[in-house]
Parts: structure tokens; C-alpha cells; sequence
């Protein structure tokens, strides 16, 4: 192992050191912790592009057909081209809520724990991106997700983010119970807990049934973090108790890692499966995807309907953030590499539509307009750009063309027709949800640019608050880009297809 | 080829040029109070959208059968080996062929039309450059859909102008009549669209199976490859999958075509501005579920079980909306009512296997719907009402609009020598014709035939009712004018198409446009007979408009009545005169039981999904309870529930689908 390998984790951690020295020193200023941020999580972006611009996807090993990228040895950690695309998603949702949060007030209390737990929120999710061992992937989510508790709760006079940290932590440690638990039985079974041992070529020890329940718990355990029904019902008091920039790391970031976690564990079985019946009773592999399909309609439909009749803006994101992750299921579920491909598009995008949906909700509130979608009213005419760029996200998370939104699901639905059979009817059910969530965002497109203010409402008023120029930037980088995307995928599209294709080999 | 046919590559433009309109207005308008808020601007790109046009029509005539194709592939789905080695494609590209250089004309001329009576038109509404812009955003897309090459495009566009059809609706959207017409529409449309999407999903699961997906999905459904026809219709038989991707996409045809059952938002989307209605619920919009028809019935073939639907759907419908019309008591809605019916026609003849005269109907009915729309929105404009029985009279002080009211109706109604007369005539010979081969259609043809009937009268009750008679009924009306010369100019235009578009066909050049069975009409001595039995009904139904209507029942008693002729006395009234009570009675019960079955059985069932939807998700919300221990108890059961599918309930249904 060399150090050189991790230098943008390295990175990372050296700025949080950095944000908690200075913070023992007194120094607390918002732009200095911030900006110690914003860079360390930047040039950690940099170095994870620049890596993949030298080195390019191809370079990094190419997979026999019928197998997964997996170590060929055991060992804790592997890159594969398809995390180092996580990575940047990951890099990119820390570092559009670092810059985002520059323009909160400079002398705002707790700014350091919030800029130094975020870069080791964000650090453990880096390292799910590499892990090859399952205790070694466990342990690195929990680096981000006790990270994330206390993040919730770093306003600590706010008894609603205590209350929504409590119930995120309680939930959060019977996931972690549950993970442990299933990976401990699969030690049982394969005696071993590399991703290695977990593939073909290596002994099976024995105890079929104790893997399977494994499986299971790790699908509980783990469908904790991507917020997959009914493990989900934590999410929306936290997303709406959290402070907002918090709630938009949380589904910008912390969610995808689960997505990715996913991948990681389950795609082994499944596809493994395929090529070495022995290990497993034959209709393993088979009905793990059938369980995580009946999942992944489950959250987007249960997410979908919950969604239709919410009031406030911040639980309406934080259903439909739901809903998005039954439609990044699909993913796994239908597991060819198009589908992983898709998912992996789907969670890029995610970051510019939802990270960049919760920030304007966050700037919105700056300006003094209540939570509800009717205190939004007449919004459109008093901020238009702002407006223009919510409507973009909120389109784009809808599904319409030219947006980003599109494309993901016109790529993941493909793929689960091109898979044929049962798959198809979750590419209809994907469709008949996204044509349900048309209304619930008509309505609040409706409000912002159609209805009159109410003549109590601030919007009526002269609305004089500020968004600050670091918020308003990252703002404007979300809208381009989804339009940008949305319109001129090609390149980025090519080069997550060709990561899943490295990922899964293209026989799968 | 001819020295036009280079020019067919850049049909691209015509989008092109109304979405530059687009953005100039939509971006400038607000400064340009000189150039009516943008609107000449509109006026002047649409028209050289519409020179564009043209010039793609007539090359396109002069090197019949040509395809010409251009495009780009925006995205690609990485594929898996097996079905769909080459992945699948999103291209997004132009093609000129007959069918598509048709409706390109209808829709850049009927457009440039609109455009330019707009300016006198909504003159004196608020949110002209909004108007504009979206008018200019709709021709784009309506334009793109018409040169879309293939089936995924062909949605997009399809989706588009749909939102924008939501829009211009709702343009007055202080009136919660017409936000609520707005959401009707695009709810009602939407429920169509979803099925044609399933309905692509369908035909490209087929292919896949069928073996041909390779080259098929790569192309990304293209129509046409090059100067061929990429697809050929593909099913003679009955399958059972492809006979329902068929019916899902006469389900979304019947969405946006308004065909029954989904023909409730049409007549509520009269509450936009009428120049709306003439371009888009009469000439464009509206006809692209039969282009969509059209398209699939070229390009992929419909099944025999869908073809009798098909038939089915057309019949009822041009019958089912042509009772509403005749009670109806506003001008548009009556113009609205014939919309629906006369879709209905052209739905009958694609069902019938008659795409071309289907399409041909198509053509001739842009023209003179359009016209009769732009003619009642001339009253409409004058008198500020648009209820029938105010108006009177309007003839003596609005003799042009008149008259293009009278061309229109004459050309509704098909009689000689106006183009309706010849479309909807090679309609009814044709699906005459198909009814020999397959008796199911009778009943069907009979309602077309029947139709006839209904369609005069209504159509001359109108026309009596609004410009016969000495005066208006309603002394409060202003008195009536003629609109400005924008607004005269279009009038002059489309009634000279109304009179004249149905003797293109006989022009084999122009034929080439509808290369199909029965274009041009041909003269059998059935068909004679035919023709004469449906003049014959046309006529009847203007006599018995006159008599109950006409000039002289209205002057013979001028006074007193006026006031009441809106309530139902004057039903009894006319009862006195002799009507022909049992054919009143019997339109009446059908209007009724019409107008139950769409309030209630329609309407109904969409707020029961609604209400569905909201209880379901109260009910779910109900589990959201903030309290953290329910929260495990959820994971727990979860896991459970996941337990259980993982070790015995996936197996078994695995083993069932005979996978392992």
C-alpha cells in the first residue's frame, strides 16, 4: 500500500485537522473554516479527475465477462474506475454544500464542526468507494455516519435538530446492529469477509442458510442508508429537522454511498451466482434481485404518494428524495451494467437536482419566507433567476427532456426493458411514478410563478434578504449543469457507462 | 429530383426559425411596445417559416417518395449483448417524407395565419409577449413533432406541445375557468400519453424478442433510414402483444386527438384565446394524435383487432360529439364540438386502412376549421360575447366575416364543391367500401353517414342564429364592425383554401404527398350515389336549420322572445312549429345521457383516482408518526418481510417463472 494512492482522502482529513486546530486556537471565523473546506474538499475533487484524466477509465483493469471487479486477492481496498465516479459525486456534493454555507453569516456559531465533521463525513464515504472488504465497508460508512449525526445536530440550541438527531442515531445504530450481524454470519458461511472470499474460486464453507438471512440483514441494514421503504421513515424527519445544507448532503451525498454499498455487496451474489451455482441454492441470485426490484418499486411508489400531499417545501423534497431512490434500485436491482451505468448517472445527477434543490430552500429561507409551498407564492416575479433555476431542478427530478432527469431515467429505464422479462415492469413502474410525481411539482411550479403572494406573506413585501454570492454561484453551477447535461450527455454518459462496464464485465 | 430537393435537408429550419421567435420574444418582448410586444416579430419569422415550408412541400412533391433524413444521435444506452448488442440510441433528427411535408404545410401556413390575425386580435390583452412566445414555442415544437425520424423524438415533441397547449389554455389564468380547463386538458392528454409511451415500450420489447433488435434500438426507432422506410409494418395477424402496443397508442392518439372517452377537455379548452383554438384545438395540435395515427400505421401497422378499434373509437365519436353541438348555445363550443366529430372522421378512415384519405381529411379540415374559428373569433371580437342567442343580424355590419362563416360551414357540411366535400366524401366511400370486406364496420359507417346530417344542422343553426335575422337579439351588444386588415387578410386566405384545398389532390404532384389507396377520390357509380345520399343529408340538415332557425321564424316574431331564447321555453316554441319531435327527442337523450356519462363516469373516475391517490397517501402518512420506536418496529418488520422473500417466497415464484 502505498500513501500516495489516498492523497485525496489525506487530504480531506488534514483539512479537518486543519478546521479543529484552528478551532482550539480560537479561530473560528466562517471564511477561514469554510474556505480550509471548500479547498481541501476542491483539490480533492482535482486530484480524483486528474487521476482519471491520466490514467483514463480503460486503464484501470478491465473484467472478464460473468464477473465483478473484485480484488484478485484478498485485500481491504480496490479502486475501480466506476468508485473513483463516485468519488467525484461524492467531492462534488461536499463541495457544493461547503461553498453553498460560505454565505451563511460570518460569525455563525459552530461553524467549525460543521465544516470539519462534513470533510469526515465526506472522507468515510471516499473510502466506501474503495472498500473490498465487507467490516472494512461497514466500518468506513459508519466513519460518515456518525459524522452525519452530529451534523444534524450541530445547531445544539435547535430542539428540532436535536430531536431529529436522536431519532437518526437510534435508527442509524439498529442499521449498524443489523449490518454487523449479517456480515458476522457471512463470515460464517464463506469464512472470510473480503469481497474475495465472497466470489468464486474460494471454498464455501458451508451453512447456505446463514448466508442468506447474512444477505438479508445487510439489506435491512443497509437500506437504512439509501432510504429504501421501510427502512425510510427516519429520513423525513431528519432531512426536515436537519439544517438545510445538511439535509442536501445528506441526500447528495450520504444516500449515494448506500447506493454504491449496494452495489458493492450484492451484485457479487447476484451475478457471481450465475457462474458458480454450487455455492448457493440456484435460486439465490434470482430472488435477492427480485427482492431488491419489489424494494425499489416499494420506495419510489410509497416516496411518490407520499409526496403528493405535502405542505411544506423541505418534506417534499425529502419524499421525493425517497421516491429517486427507488429509481436508483433499479440499478442494482436489474443489475447488468447498462442498469449500473443508469444508476450511477442517476446519482450524479442527483447531486446538481436535489443537493441544489435543498440549497435554494435553504437560500429561500434566508430570504425570510416561511417553510410551507404556499408561503413560495408569487416567488417567480420577485426572484426570478432563483425561481428559473428551482423550476430546472424540480423539472429535472420530474423526468422532463432536455434536463439532466431525463436522460438518468431514460437510461435506467432502457436498461431495464433491454433486460427483458421481469425487469420491464419495473422500467412501468418507474414510468407510471415519474408521471405521478409531474403533479406534485406542477404544484409548486404553480405557486412560484402563477399565484399572487398572499398580502401577509414576505414575498408581498419588499423581500430585501441576501443569498450571498458563494450560495447564489453554486446555485447557478446546479442549473447549467442540468441543463448542460441535460442537452450534451454524451461525454459523461460514455464515461460512467464505460466505468460500469469495467465494474461488472460486459458479459454480465 | 428537381432543383428544390437539396433544400429538403434543411426542413430543420422551420423549428429552427419559430424557436429563434421564441426566444427573441420571450426574452425581448417586454421592451418592444412598437412591434405590438414582440408580436410582429412572431409574425415575421412564422412567415418565413412558412416560406420554408412550403418550398420542403413542393420539393418534396417534385421528387415524390423521397425521404430525406438528417440527424444526430444525442444519447446512447450502453446495450447488453444478446438483445440489444449496439445499445440504444436517442437521435434526434429531421425527416422529410410525404406524410411529414404535408402536415408541415398545413402547420406553417395555418400558423403564419394565426400569427398575423393575433395582432389585431388580442390587440387590447395584457401578457402579449408571453402569448407570443409561447404561440412561437408551440409551432416549434408542433413543427418538430411533424419532421420528428423517429418514435422517441416523435414524444418529446409530442410532450411539448402539450405543455404548451397547457399554457395557452390556461394564457387567461385570473379566470379560474380557464386554469381549471388548463388542468383538465393536460391531465386528460397525460393519462393518453402515458399509454403511448407504454405503447413504445411495447413495440420495443417486440423487436427485441422478435430478434430484431439490434439493428432496430440502435437506430433508436428511426422511421426511415436514409431514402428508405426503415420500418415496415410489421403484423398482418392478430398478436396479442402488439395488438395491445396498438391500442395503447390509439390510446394516446385518442388523448390528444380528444376522441371519446378522452374528449372531455376539448370543448373547456375553448377558455383560451380563440386564436388558440383555431391553430391548435382545430388545425394542429389536435390532428396530431391522427398524424400519430397515421405515422404508426405506415411505419409499424396496427392489427385487425386494433383496426376495429380504431373504427370503433372514430365512429362513436364523430357521431357522440356531433349531438353535443347541436344543442350547444356558444359559438365556440359548437366549432369545438365539430372538431372533435370531424377527428372522429379521420380516425374512422386510418381505422378503415385508409390512412391517406384520412389524412387528406386532415388537410382540408386545418383550413376551414381554422376558419371558422378565426370567423367566430371575429364576432367574438366585435360583439364581446359568445353566446349564440344574443347575437342576430351580424351579417349587415360584418358581411366579410359572414361570409367566411358561411364558406366554412359550407365546406363543414361537404357540400360541392368545397374542400370538405371531397375529403369527407372519399371518407364515407372508402369506409363503405372497407365495410364490404368487414360487416363489423356498418354500424360504424352508418354513424358517419348519420353524422352528415347532424353536422349541417348545427353548423347553419349557428350561422343562422349569429348573422341571420334584422338585428341582435341582445340590444346591449355593441354595434358590430369588421376587424382590422391583420384580421380580414387570414379570413380571405383560408376561405379561398376551404373552397379550393379539396381540388389539390387531383393534381397527381400534389397526390404524391398522400401515396395510398383512395387519394384521389375516384368516381364509381356507388361513390356517385353515395355522394349524392350525403349531399342529400347535408342538404336536408340546412333546410331543417332554416326552417327552424333561419331568417324568417326569427323575424316573424322579433320581439319578446329575444330575452328568453336562451332558456328552454324556446325548445317549446319550436316544438309548436312542427319540429320533428321525435328526432329532437332522440338527439336530446343522447345529449344527455352524453353529458352523464362525462360528468359523471368521466369526471368521476379521474377525481377517483385523485381521491385515491390523496387517501392513499393520508393513510401512509398516518405511519410517519415521529415516533422513533415505530420507526424500528418498521425496520424490523421490513427485515421480516425481506427474510421472507429472500428464503421463500422469491424462490418459489422464481422456480414458477421456471428461472434458477
Amino acid at each position: 500500500m502505498s500513501l500516495a494512492e489516498f492523497l485525496p482522502e489525506i487530504l480531506l482529513l488534514a483539512g479537518a485537522l486543519l478546521i479543529f486546530l484552528f478551532d482550539v486556537l480560537g479561530r473560528r471565523r466562517l471564511e477561514l473554516v469554510g474556505g480550509v473546506a471548500a479547498l481541501s474538499l476542491g483539490g480533492a475533487l482535482l486530484l480524483v479527475v486528474a487521476d482519471l484524466g491520466v490514467s483514463g477509465l480503460a486503464a484501470i483493469r478491465t473484467v472478464p465477462a460473468g464477473s465483478v471487479d473484485l480484488p484478485l486477492a484478498p485485500s481491504l481496498y480496490a479502486f475501480t474506475s466506476l468508485g473513483f465516479v463516485f468519488q467525484v459525486t461524492f467531492l462534488l456534493a461536499g463541495l457544493f454544500v461547503a461553498v453553498a454555507s460560505l454565505s451563511r453569516p460570518s460569525d455563525e456559531k459552530g461553524a467549525s464542526v460543521f465544516f470539519g465533521l462534513l470533510l469526515i463525513a465526506t472522507l468515510g464515504m471516499m473510502l466506501v468507494a474503495v472498500a473490498s472488504d465487507l467490516i472494512f465497508l461497514l466500518l468506513a460508512i459508519e466513519v460518515t455516519s456518525l459524522s452525519t449525526y452530529l451534523l444534524v445536530a450541530y445547531p445544539r440550541r435547535d430542539e428540532r435538530s436535536l430531536e431529529a438527531a436522536m431519532k437518526f442515531f437510534i435508527i442509524g445504530a439498529l442499521s449498524t446492529a443489523l449490518s454487523f450481524f449479517g456480515a458476522s454470519l457471512l463470515f460464517a458461511a464463506y469464512g472470510g469477509t473480503s469481497f474475495y472470499a465472497l466470489g468464486p474460486g474460494v471454498a464455501f464453507v458451508g451453512f447456505p442458510l446463514l448466508a442468506e438471512i447474512g444477505y438479508g440483514l445487510l439489506i435491512a441494514g443497509l437500506g437504512f442508508k439509501v432510504t429504501a421503504v421501510p427502512f425510510h421513515a427516519w429520513a423525513v424527519d431528519v432531512y426536515d429537522g436537519a439544517p438545510t445544507d445538511v439535509a442536501a448532503f445528506l441526500s447528495g451525498g450520504s444516500k449515494k454511498m448506500g447506493i454504491f454499498a449496494f452495489f458493492l455487496v450484492f451484485l457479487g451474489p447476484i451475478l457471481l451466482l450465475r457462474s458458480a451455482p454450487d455455492a448457493l441454492p440456484a435460486t439465490f441470485g434470482a430472488s435477492l434481485q427480485l427482492t431488491l426490484g419489489i424494494l425499489a418499486v416499494l420506495t419510489m411508489t410509497v416516496g411518490n404518494v407520499l409526496a403528493l400531499r405535502q405542505k411544506e417545501m423541505k418534506r417534499m423534497l425529502a419524499y421525493s428524495s425517497i421516491s429517486q431512490a427507488g429509481y436508483m434500485l433499479i440499478g442494482v436491482a436489474v443489475g447488468t451494467y447498462p442498469a449500473i451505468a443508469g444508476a450511477a448517472f442517476q446519482v450524479f445527477a442527483h447531486v446538481f437536482m436535489k443537493t441544489g434543490a435543498f440549497l435554494v430552500v435553504a437560500a429561500v429561507a434566508g430570504l425570510g419566507v416561511g417553510p410551507l409551498i404556499e408561503d413560495w407564492k408569487g416567488l417567480g416575479a420577485k426572484r426570478p433567476a432563483l425561481s428559473v433555476a428551482f423550476a430546472l431542478m424540480l423539472l429535472s427530478l420530474a423526468g422532463v427532456p432536455l434536463t439532466v432527469g431525463f436522460v438518468s431515467k431514460f437510461v435506467l429505464f432502457s436498461a431495464a426493458v433491454e433486460a427483458q422479462g421481469f425487469y420491464v415492469w419495473l422500467a412501468v413502474a418507474g414510468l407510471l411514478n415519474s408521471a405521478l410525481s409531474v403533479f406534485y411539482y406542477a404544484r409548486v411550479l404553480k405557486a412560484i410563478f402563477l399565484d399572487r403572494p398572499d398580502p401577509t406573506s414576505p414575498v408581498a413585501g419588499p423581500l430585501t434578504g441576501r443569498i450571498g454570492l458563494a450560495r447564489s454561484a453554486v446555485i447557478a453551477v446546479a442549473a447549467v449543469a442540468i441543463v448542460g447535461l441535460g442537452i450534451y450527455p454524451g461525454p459523461v454518459l460514455s464515461g460512467i457507462s464505460t466505468a460500469a462496464s469495467h465494474f461488472v464485465g460486459i458479459g454480465a | 429530383m428537381s432543383v428544390l430537393t437539396p433544400l429538403l435537408a434543411y426542413a430543420g429550419l422551420v423549428p429552427l426559425l419559430t424557436f429563434l421567435s421564441f426566444v427573441l420574444v420571450g426574452f425581448l418582448g417586454n421592451r418592444l411596445k412598437g412591434l405590438e410586444w414582440g408580436g410582429w416579430i412572431a409574425v415575421l419569422l412564422s412567415g418565413a417559416a412558412m416560406v420554408v415550408g412550403t418550398l420542403v412541400a413542393v420539393a418534396e412533391m417534385l421528387s415524390p417518395g423521397q425521404y430525406t433524413d438528417v440527424s444526430y444521435t444525442w444519447l446512447t444506452v450502453p446495450g447488453s449483448p444478446g438483445t440489444f448488442p449496439n445499445g440504444v440510441s436517442l437521435v434526434i433528427g429531421f425527416l422529410v417524407d410525404p406524410l411529414s411535408a404535408l402536415m408541415l404545410l398545413v402547420v406553417t401556413i395555418v400558423g403564419f395565419l394565426v400569427m398575423l390575425y393575433s395582432i389585431g386580435y388580442m390587440h387590447h390583452d395584457h401578457g402579449l409577449p408571453r402569448y407570443y412566445a409561447e404561440l412561437s414555442l408551440f409551432l416549434t415544437a408542433m413543427t418538430g413533432l411533424v419532421l420528428a425520424d423517429n418514435l422517441l423524438e416523435f414524444f418529446l415533441f409530442w410532450e411539448l406541445v402539450g405543455v404548451c397547449s397547457y399554457f395557452l389554455i390556461g394564457f387567461y389564468y385570473e379566470k379560474p375557468s380557464a386554469a381549471s380547463a388548463a388542468k383538465e386538458a393536460f391531465l386528460v392528454t397525460r393519462v393518453g400519453d402515458v399509454l403511448f409511451l407504454l405503447g413504445i415500450f411495447i413495440y420495443f420489447a417486440t423487436y427485441a424478442t422478435a430478434g430484431g433488435g439490434a439493428g432496430w434500438a440502435a437506430s433508436g426507432f428511426k422511421f426511415a433510414n436514409g431514402t428508405q422506410p426503415f420500418l415496415g409494418p410489421l403484423v398482418g395477424t392478430n398478436t396479442p402483444l402488439l395488438t395491445v402496443a396498438g391500442l395503447m397508442i390509439l390510446g394516446g392518439a385518442a388523448g390528444k386527438s380528444a376522441q371519446f372517452p378522452l374528449h372531455v377537455w376539448l370543448p373547456d379548452a375553448m377558455e383560451g384565446p380563440t386564436t388558440v383554438s383555431a391553430l391548435i384545438h382545430a388545425a394542429t395540435m389536435v390532428a396530431a394524435g391522427v398524424y400519430l395515427l397515421a405515422v404508426t400505421s405506415v411505419f409499424l401497422g396496427f392489427t385487425p383487432d386494433d383496426q376495429f378499434a380504431i373504427v370503433a373509437i372514430g365512429g362513436i365519436t364523430c357521431f357522440f360529439a356531433a349531438t353535443m353541438a347541436v344543442v350547444n348555445t356558444d359559438i365556440k363550443r359548437v366549432v369545438a364540438y365539430s372538431t372533435i366529430s370531424q377527428l372522429g372522421y379521420m380516425v374512422l378512415a386510418v381505422g378503415a386502412g385508409v390512412t391517406m384519405v384520412g389524412m387528406y381529411h386532415l388537410f382540408t379540415h386545418a383550413f376551414f376549421k381554422a376558419l371558422l374559428f378565426l370567423a367566430a373569433g371575429s364576432v367574438i371580437h366585435a360583439v364581446g360575447t359568445q353566446d349564440l342567442f344574443k347575437m342576430g343580424g351580424l351579417r349587415r355590419t360584418m358581411p366579410l366575416t359572414a361570409g367566411a362563416f358561411l364558406v366554412g360551414a359550407l365546406s363543414l357540411s361537404g357540400i360541392f364543391p368545397f374542400a370538405g366535400f371531397f375529403s369527407k366524401d372519399d371518407i364515407l366511400g372508402s369506409v363503405f367500401q372497407a365495410a364490404q370486406a368487414h360487416p363489423a364496420y356498418w354500424p360504424f359507417f352508418l354513424l358517419a353517414l348519420a353524422t352528415v346530417f347532424l353536422t349541417s344542422y348545427y353548423i347553419f343553426r349557428a350561422w343562422f342564429l349569429a348573422f341571420g335575422g334584422p338585428a341582435p337579439r341582445d340590444a346591449s351588444l355593441p354595434t358590430a364592425h369588421e376587424g382590422p386588415w391583420v384580421m380580414r387578410v387570414p379570413l380571405i386566405v383560408l376561405s379561398g383554401f376551404a373552397i379550393a384545398a379539396g381540388f389539390f389532390v387531383f393534381d397527381p404532384a400534389f397526390a404524391s404527398l398522400l401515396p395510398g389507396a383512395g387519394v384521389p377520390p375516384t368516381y364509381t357509380a356507388t361513390d356517385l350515389g353515395l355522394s349524392a345520399v350525403s349531399l342529400g343529408l347535408a342538404g336536408s340538415g340546412i333546410a331543417l336549420s332554416y326552417t327552424l332557425w333561419g331568417n324568417g321564424r326569427i323575424a316573424a316574431a322579433p320581439t319578446g322572445i329575444a330575452a328568453q331564447m336562451r332558456t328552454v321555453l324556446l325548445n317549446r316554441y319550436y316544438f309548436k312549429v312542427g319540429y320533428d319531435w321525435i328526432g329532437r327527442r332522440a338527439v336530446y337523450t343522447v345529449a344527455r345521457s352524453a353529458d352523464f356519462v362525462e360528468r359523471y363516469v368521466i369526471d368521476g373516475t379521474i377525481r377517483g383516482f385523485e381521491k385515491l391517490f390523496s387517501r392513499g397517501s393520508d393513510l401512509l402518512r398516518r405511519a410517519q408518526t415521529g415516533i422513533v420506536s415505530d420507526y424500528a418496529g418498521y425496520v424490523v418488520a421490513g427485515l421480516v418481510g425481506v427474510l421472507l422473500l429472500i428464503l421463500y417466497v422469491g424462490p418459489a415464484i422464481v422456480q414458477s417463472m421456471g428461472g434458477g
